[in-house]
């Protein structure tokens, strides 16, 4: 049977079954990160709220999805614990939306930095993205293809 | 009639937010109250916690104003006067979604709560000493968009133009289209209803604390707790994060990007054991 699975704050969900659709719901400065293997044609998708653990330790060892950094890498794991091929996986992100003309609370920027860091580090790319700006943002990923979808202010666009 | 004078008159109309009623309703009806299953409904919707400030302050029931539930609950010393409050204070008006915001049933309240726990959780990790109402002040800061969402809705296209092409604010683009912010419009119904003016001056200036001539920790505390609100993206509606913070509240609070971390993880962690009631919210009988 099909299902939508949500993605709550700080959170992550994956699926084996092509016909689920993982969806998480306003993303703010946060970054969502889609993880599909399209031969497998299984995936997953995060929604991280701050880009590194590197200030909060212990929040990253109770729930590593709260941070990017910990939270992409914990969802290539747990996907490949269920028999995705690391160097097939596809990445793609949404969200990272910042305040008005605003420095400090630049959280979204830095999470997407953080995001880039990462995939640099292990020679991977980004796929696809629709980032930064000030809108809030819905992504959705469909098992079936590995489509993802971006709707924002009404409108939806693919990734 | 000016689009604002035209606003101002439908809102004179109104008696009451829509709010979790029926569920606190219920309790009231119960053979035994359960008051602290009541005092966590209330403390938790903006528009239970405007009413009974709103009867509690016009009331004799008190010396001196009230500003959280807490205190107004403990001013209300028997289920009657409770029932009174529920059963008369609370209009037959109910809106299924805040059309023009684009937001969804509960996440109004979800919003709400977030801005309320943000502004509180940066009081304490910045040990800034503030009245108890800092929460309170922030669950009430948006109160406005339930008045003035009919109004956005009609009008979205245009303001959302000024916000895209002209680089406005949206509650610049708010008070360029329609005369008058949702923060205004907030403050201006709470007045009405008796609320205390620190309450209100918060409601009013919370999003531009500039414009208020004075120093008020509270009011800081709740302009960047409802930016924070909106970063963590818990009930982002169509105006998302186009508002502007202010340099001078950032500066004078000591704000950096790792208290903002921390106060983001905290408020994320202390929201998950609410979902529960953001639910209860979100039925049939309960929807904002």
């Amino acid at each position: 049977m099909s299902k939508t699975l949500v993605v709550g704050i700080s959170d992550m969900k994956l699926s084996t079954n092509p016909g689920d659709v993982i969806v998480t719901y306003s993303l703010g400065s946060c970054l969502g990160v889609t993880v599909y293997d399209p031969k497998a044609r299984i995936g997953g998708m995060v929604h991280c709220l701050l880009p590194s653990a590197v200030a909060a330790r212990e929040k990253a060892r109770a729930n590593p999805f709260m941070f990017v950094n910990t939270g992409v890498a914990m969802t290539v794991r747990r996907l490949v614990d269920l028999g995705a091929d690391k160097s097939r996986l596809v990445f793609k992100a949404a969200g990272g939306a910042n305040m008005r003309k605003d420095r400090i609370f630049d959280t979204g920027v830095r999470n997407f930095k953080a995001l880039m860091k990462l995939l640099d580090h292990n020679n991977r790319r980004l796929e696809a993205k629709d980032v930064g700006g000030t809108i809030p943002r819905t992504l959705f990923l469909y098992l079936d293809t590995g489509r993802v979808v971006v709707r924002s202010l009404g409108k939806e666009s693919d990734l | 009639m000016s689009r604002r004078d035209e606003i101002l008159a439908a809102c004179e109309k109104v008696v009451a937010m829509p709010t979790c009623v029926h569920k606190a309703a219920s309790l009231l009806d119960g053979a035994e109250m359960d008051f602290a299953r009541l005092a966590r409904i209330i403390e938790y919707d903006p528009g239970l916690t405007a009413n009974l400030l709103k009867v509690v302050n016009a009331s004799s029931l008190t010396d001196g104003p009230m500003l959280t539930v807490r205190s107004a609950l403990n001013a209300l010393q028997s289920s009657e006067v409770l029932r009174f409050f529920i059963s008369t204070g609370v209009a037959p008006y109910y809106v299924h979604v805040i059309a023009g915001y684009d937001q969804a049933p509960s996440q109004f309240l979800q919003h709400s709560t977030t801005v309320a726990i943000a502004s509180r959780e940066l009081a304490r990790i910045l040990m800034v000493d503030v009245p108890g109402y800092v929460y309170t002040a922030g669950l009430l800061s948006g109160i406005g968009k339930l008045l003035l969402g009919a109004y956005v809705q009609v009008d979205l296209r245009e303001i959302l133009r000024l916000v895209f092409d002209e680089g406005m604010a949206f509650d610049g683009a708010e008070e360029a289209v329609l005369g008058i912010t949702h923060a205004e419009l907030g403050s201006i119904v709470l007045e009405r209803w008796g609320l205390p003016e620190p309450l209100t001056r918060v409601v009013r200036h919370h999003l531009r604390p500039d414009g208020y001539d004075g120093r008020d920790a509270v009011l800081d505390l709740v302009h960047v707790g409802n930016v924070l609100a909106k970063m963590i993206g818990l009930g982002l509606g169509a105006d998302g994060l186009n508002y502007e913070v202010s340099s001078r509240v950032v500066e004078q609070l000591g704000i950096t990007s790792q208290i903002l971390d921390t106060v983001a993880a905290n408020v994320v962690v202390e929201l998950r054991s609410l979902w529960d009631l953001f639910l209860e919210c979100a039925d049939d009988f309960c929807n904002l």
